[in-house]
């Protein structure tokens, strides 16, 4: 099947489209970090003097904060540089600008760092090496404590025929987008300007606002093409360094993270521990508890986002009357935590899939069978309360034990076949507005949002205005501008550019054609359409032309405005199960099952995925082919999640594997073959019943491998990734005659 | 050494490199010399290839390689790639395929393609192309539709 | 800062006179450059002078008198695509395929590998079980040594100081030979494992050679006398894995532990010998 050309597409392939990294400016001069050199400490000095002392640099830190923000104070929980104290190792320290990239190197080095190091703690299971109680929710080493419960699961739990009581653990993961993050700064007529790779310009104006101390009227942001996101480009990160320096040197500057910079000081998904008991009584779970401590490295307390969305990913979308849940965001001294699409919700499910199957196992039931009784109902509600809407999570598992039914008759010795399930949710609470422009010629989305690659942006709200308004999807163009100028919008993550953004232009898109109604004086609806190769009205059987119905300036600028907005309410939970803390409900409920076929080399560990199936409720697919590749993309990343992708920290907080040579993702001999379907049906509350899709596809790929292994060994693994070390340990652990004795024969 | 300026020949122009370090690497030397900037920086250390350019028609990693030691040679970049009939038929394939999402590995899998393409010649398979580009690394696609792409590529190429 | 010159010598005369100059350090050659340039990032102090070896005539490889003599500058991509390497040396052929991408290996040298005596190579194991030679060339002369000598630890060799590697020499066909490894992920990655194994005609006796151990790769002399013969039995191959899964280089970093590559050394060393001798990978 050929796709549709994406309208990125010959740009593309020619290189000529403008990156972060690509940016520069006339007199440009290009930064450098000061990186802190331990992972904790207390800083005595830093002495930028030798920096400055060579020709055509300048240097910025702590102390010239105050002279440059104008007695500005910023966040005090996140000054842009230490004053006193460094929390992670990498932590930027100071900047310095210069003429040459290799001169502010030199610059770089020539920063005297002199910091008195204290004890430092980057392993999650140091800091409570016993499992913390609820007291431990009042901890300086957590930033966030949730818990809830309904019923009595002592009581449950003592009462079940059968209880499976496991500990799992995952790794850290970076996104690794390809292109590293960077950005280009200038003060231009005393404004702070910013062109910069971001999922999230507006965003970032908030965030280099609120770090400087300054007014966020006083800051634009442009956003360029994004050499990938994944939840790592979300936030500020460079910015607020990059117009310090601009502001010091007077002149633009350019800011780019080398890419072991991006690994060691990027903010990337840290490692989680769960402890989760089940109890089961006449083949039906009776009871469930649910334990997490979440690495959340220097998060600060109240910004922890993940530990109170993300846990009810521990439990699945399965029923359960009684139950309690309880989670820990955990400090570290490591770089704070940051989302990696669909943040801990592939690990999330990884355990809570493996927790499920091992409970079946325990009483002797077909997991996958056993997924399916227990399965929440279309209509029902989540464990939480939540109410579920169309949700087609069923449908994707029948359709998935079918199709591993017929894989497992034909799959040859050491091969094994396994189901698994993720949901997700479009999130659709967070605000976006849009503005568009008609005229006879095209249909402009003016836009903030630059596109990160999915097709969120260019094809997806294009697709939303055309499929709306009848204009050819090639006439509708995306006009980015800068925060200044653009509508806002929250961002382009959580799933939910077509979803909630997408609302905004379909609102927009309704009101231009209702605008052009009541020009026209007619209560029949208008659509517009092509005549003679301009866009025209059309409503009843006739069509007419288009600039008639605009007044004079409309038809001398840029055409008939309309304008959408759309911020969605939060869903509601059952508030009687919450203890403490928050937990986030989910907005739209998008899942998947998924079938893979693995073949284990149970000497060596080593495990080579065959084939693989996706099966999606993404409720009304609008663009057929950006869709599969979302879930083509997605499954290819999930791997490196469930086989090699691993982030080794040794104990005092130092990144070990800060490369691409030992952080290893997917290439293309490691992804098999991915048959992509959608399951139709369950719409969606994006405009058409879409629901977004940029995450969903990662979730259940860690546990759908990790269902395969165990069909292929008869042993479940309980820690993520499946590298070829930990699967040939359990194959061993799991058969004791095993191993490498089978390498002797005789 | 040689007493001649040293000249690299980048997409037909002729280079001097009488001005640039004897450190420098060609992918500097295009991006930031010449303003090429379709080629891409990613790791810098020849494990992502997005940097891939051509050195006298073969694949090669311009952040592993010195300028000054490509003295005599022809370069070219995803700039001027497409002039070439191989390299306009690979940069329609990965275009029609939709073999691209963020675009930034784009080019480095154009140019490693079309090299592929040339040294292997009308009987190259599709598993030997997509060996060759083992050293590129893509985060959105999955290659899956690069796959595709290499496909309708070497159909077209024949 | 004074910029680092460039400097291409057009004979081997001049190269030996180039690296005799300035200061001890000042002088870094330059094969293929995918090594160097990945140690080079903000090195410091670095080389003043990179000295390019690709004017001479070292880019080249030869079949002479059953052996094969490899210039130090010909590309592994080159090597590799000659259908004789697979026949008559294939552990040298698939130690090749091992390394790093297909773009990184025409650059790449075998050579340059050796003279940097990387640590994690996959080429030097296979060029010690397949005893091969380096051949070096100084001011004061040419001399040549067996790799095993000539590897001294990681990023160190024999090599003194003004000394080049000028070609690389394999004695003798091995066709019964090969390399296996063992890989978190199996493209570009750093082997966890590397294993080889051949068996030299003439003598008629096995070699086995251990990579992907610090500090450099080793040979297995244990391992490779409980080998007799052109074929072994399988309780030799079996002998012959468990002397290799004691072998003392087997230890632990952050790529595997000890015990998995006690493991994984075992494993390998059945399947490269049955490899070798053309039998199915595993026993049945």
């Amino acid at each position: 099947m050929s796709a549709a050309r994406r309208p990125d597409a010959d740009a593309k392939v020619r290189g000529a489209v403008e990156f972060g990294t690509d940016l520069s400016a006339d007199g440009m001069w290009w930064g450098a970090l000061v990186l802190a050199p331990v992972p904790h400490g207390t800083i005595r000095a830093v002495d930028l003097s030798a920096a400055r002392a060579i020709p055509s640099v300048v240097a910025v830190g702590a102390a010239d904060l105050p002279r440059l923000l104008g007695g500005a104070a910023g966040d005090p929980d996140r000054p842009a540089f230490p004053g006193q104290e460094v929390v992670y190792r990498s932590q930027p320290v100071a900047a310095v600008a210069a003429e040459s990239l290799s001169l502010a190197r030199e610059a770089a080095r020539a920063v005297r760092v002199e910091v008195e190091e204290r004890s430092a703690v980057a392993d999650l299971e140091a800091v409570f090496p016993e499992w913390p109680g609820p007291e431990a929710a009042r901890s300086p080493h957590v930033a966030a404590h949730v818990l809830a419960r309904h019923g009595d699961v002592d009581r449950e739990l003592g009462g079940a025929e059968t209880v499976v009581a496991e500990t799992y653990r995952t790794a850290g993961v970076h996104q690794v987008a390809l292109e590293p993050h960077a950005c280009l700064a200038e003060i231009r007529d005393g404004r702070w300007t910013v062109r910069t790779s971001t999922q999230s310009p507006f965003g970032v104006r908030e965030d280099v606002a609120s770090i400087l101390g300054i007014a966020e009227g006083s800051v634009d942001v442009e956003g360029t093409w994004v050499g990938g996101g994944f939840g790592g480009k979300g936030a500020s990160l460079l910015e607020p360094y990059a117009l310090l320096l601009a502001k010091e040197a007077g002149r633009p500057v350019r800011l780019a993270l080398t890419y072991r910079e991006e690994f060691l000081l990027g903010r990337s998904t840290l490692p989680l521990v769960a402890r989760l008991e089940t109890g089961v009584r006449g083949g039906r779970i009776v009871a469930r508890r649910v334990r997490l401590l979440l690495d959340v490295g220097t998060s600060l307390p109240g910004r922890d986002f993940a530990t109170g969305y993300s846990i009810g990913f521990l439990l699945g979308p399965y029923r359960t009357e009684t139950f309690e849940v309880e989670g820990f965001a955990v400090r570290t001294n490591k770089p704070p935590f940051g989302p990696h699409r669909a943040p801990i919700a592939p690990q999330a499910a990884f355990v809570a899939e493996s927790h499920l199957s091992a409970v079946a196992r325990a009483i002797g039931a077909d997991p996958d069978e056993f997924r399916a009784t227990h399965l929440w109902s279309e209509g029902g509600t989540t464990n939480l309360g939540q109410r579920v809407g169309p949700f087609g999570l069923a449908a994707a598992l029948a359709s998935a034990r079918a199709r591993a039914a017929d894989w497992r008759k034909h799959k040859p010795p050491g091969h094994g076949v396994g189901v698994g399930l993720g949901f997700w949710s479009t999130n659709t609470g967070a605000g976006g507005e849009a503005r568009l422009t008609l005229n006879e010629r095209e249909l402009v989305i003016e836009q903030g949002e630059r596109e990160i690659g999915s097709g969120s942006v260019l094809v997806g709200l294009a697709a939303v205005a055309s499929r709306r308004t009848g204009v050819p999807a090639e006439r509708v163009r995306v006009d980015y501008r800068g925060t200044t100028e653009a509508p806002f919008d929250s961002g382009v993550y959580g799933s939910r550019t077509v979803g909630a953004l997408g609302r905004a232009v379909d609102e927009a898109a309704v009101g231009l054609l209702a605008e052009l109604g009541r020009r026209l004086g007619t209560p029949a609806p208008v659509t517009l359409t092509l005549q003679d190769g301009a866009i025209a009205v059309r409503f009843g059987q006739e069509v007419r032309p288009l600039p008639p119905l605009l007044t004079p300036e409309e038809r001398s600028g840029a055409g008939l405005v309309g304008a959408g907005r759309h911020y969605g309410q939060a869903a509601e939970i059952d508030a009687s199960r919450v203890v403490d803390g928050t937990f986030y409900p989910y907005q739209d409920f998008t899942g998947a099952a998924h079938v893979a076929e693995v073949d284990v080399d149970t000497l060596t560990g080593a495990v080579r995925v065959v084939r693989y199936a996706a099966f999606h409720d993404a409720g009304v697919v609008l663009d057929p082919a950006a869709a599969r590749a979302q879930v083509e993309g997605g499954v290819a990343m999930g791997l490196g999640t469930a086989l090699t992708e691993e982030a080794l920290w040794s104990d005092d907080g130092r990144l070990l594997n800060a490369g691409l040579l030992d952080y290893r993702i997917p290439t293309l001999g490691e992804v098999p073959p991915v048959e992509v379907t959608f399951l139709e049906g369950y719409a969606g509350a994006g405009p058409f019943g879409a629901k977004g899709l940029g995450e969903p596809p990662i979730i259940p790929v860690p546990a759908t491998v990790a269902a395969a292994l165990a069909d292929a060994v008869g042993v479940h693994p309980t820690e993520l990734p499946l590298s070829p070390e930990r699967v040939a340990r359990i194959v061993k652990a799991a058969r004791p005659s095993g191993g490498t004795d089978a390498a002797h024969p005789g | 050494m040689s007493a001649t300026a040293p000249i690299v020949t980048v997409n037909g122009r002729p280079v001097s490199l009488r001005e640039v370090p004897g450190d420098e690497r060609l992918l500097d030397t295009l991006r930031w010399r010449l303003g090429l900037r379709g080629t891409k920086e990613g790791c810098r250390s020849g494990e992502c290839g997005a940097c891939t350019v051509l050195v006298d028609g073969a694949a090669r990693l311009s952040c592993l390689s010195l300028s000054r030691d490509l003295e005599g040679t022809t370069v070219t970049t995803v700039e001027a790639v497409g002039d070439d009939p191989l390299g306009r038929t690979v940069q329609e394939a990965f275009a029609e395929e939709g073999a691209l999402q963020c675009g930034y590995c784009t080019p480095g899998f154009v140019m490693a393609l079309t090299g592929a393409l040339r040294e292997r010649g009308r009987s190259a398979t599709s598993a030997e192309l997509t060996a060759d580009l083992a050293g590129n690394l893509c985060r959105c696609t999955g290659y899956a539709s690069i796959v595709r792409a290499v496909e309708r590529a070497r159909s077209r190429s024949r | 800062m004074t910029p680092v010159e460039l400097v291409a010598p057009a004979t081997e005369t001049e190269a030996l006179e180039e690296l005799a100059r300035g200061p001890a350090g000042s002088r870094a050659i330059v094969a293929g450059g995918t090594d160097l340039l990945f140690d080079l990032q903000g090195a410091r102090p670095g080389p003043t002078h990179l000295v390019s070896l690709r004017r001479l005539p070292w880019r080249t490889h030869a079949w002479e008198a059953g052996g094969l003599r490899v210039g130090a500058t010909e590309p592994l991509r080159t090597l590799e695509a000659d259908p004789r390497l697979g026949q008559e040396l294939p552990a040298l052929a698939q130690a090749i395929a091992a390394v790093g991408s297909p773009a990184l290996r025409r650059q790449a040298t075998l050579g340059g590998n050796l003279g940097r005596s990387a640590p994690a190579s996959d080429l030097a194991p296979a060029l010690l079980a397949l005893d091969a030679e380096v051949e070096l060339v100084g001011r004061a002369g040419a001399r040549r040594m067996s790799v095993d000598r000539f590897l001294r630890s990681s990023r160190s060799t024999a090599l003194l100081a003004g000394e080049l590697v000028r070609s690389v020499r394999l004695p003798e066909a091995r066709p019964r030979s090969a390399y296996l490894w063992q890989r978190v992920r199996p493209a570009n990655d750093i082997s966890q494992i590397g294993l080889a194994v051949a068996f030299a005609p003439s003598p008629g006796l096995w070699r086995v050679a251990l990579g992907g151990v610090p500090p450099r790769p080793v040979l297995a002399p244990d391992a490779a006398r409980e080998l007799a013969g052109d074929r072994p039995a399988a309780r030799e191959i079996a002998s012959a894995a468990e002397r290799l899964a004691a072998h003392p280089a087997l230890v632990s970093d952050r790529r595997a532990t000890e015990e998995h590559r006690r493991r994984l050394a075992a494993v390998l060393c059945t399947r490269a010998i049955r490899t070798a001798v053309g039998e199915p990978r595993d026993p049945p």
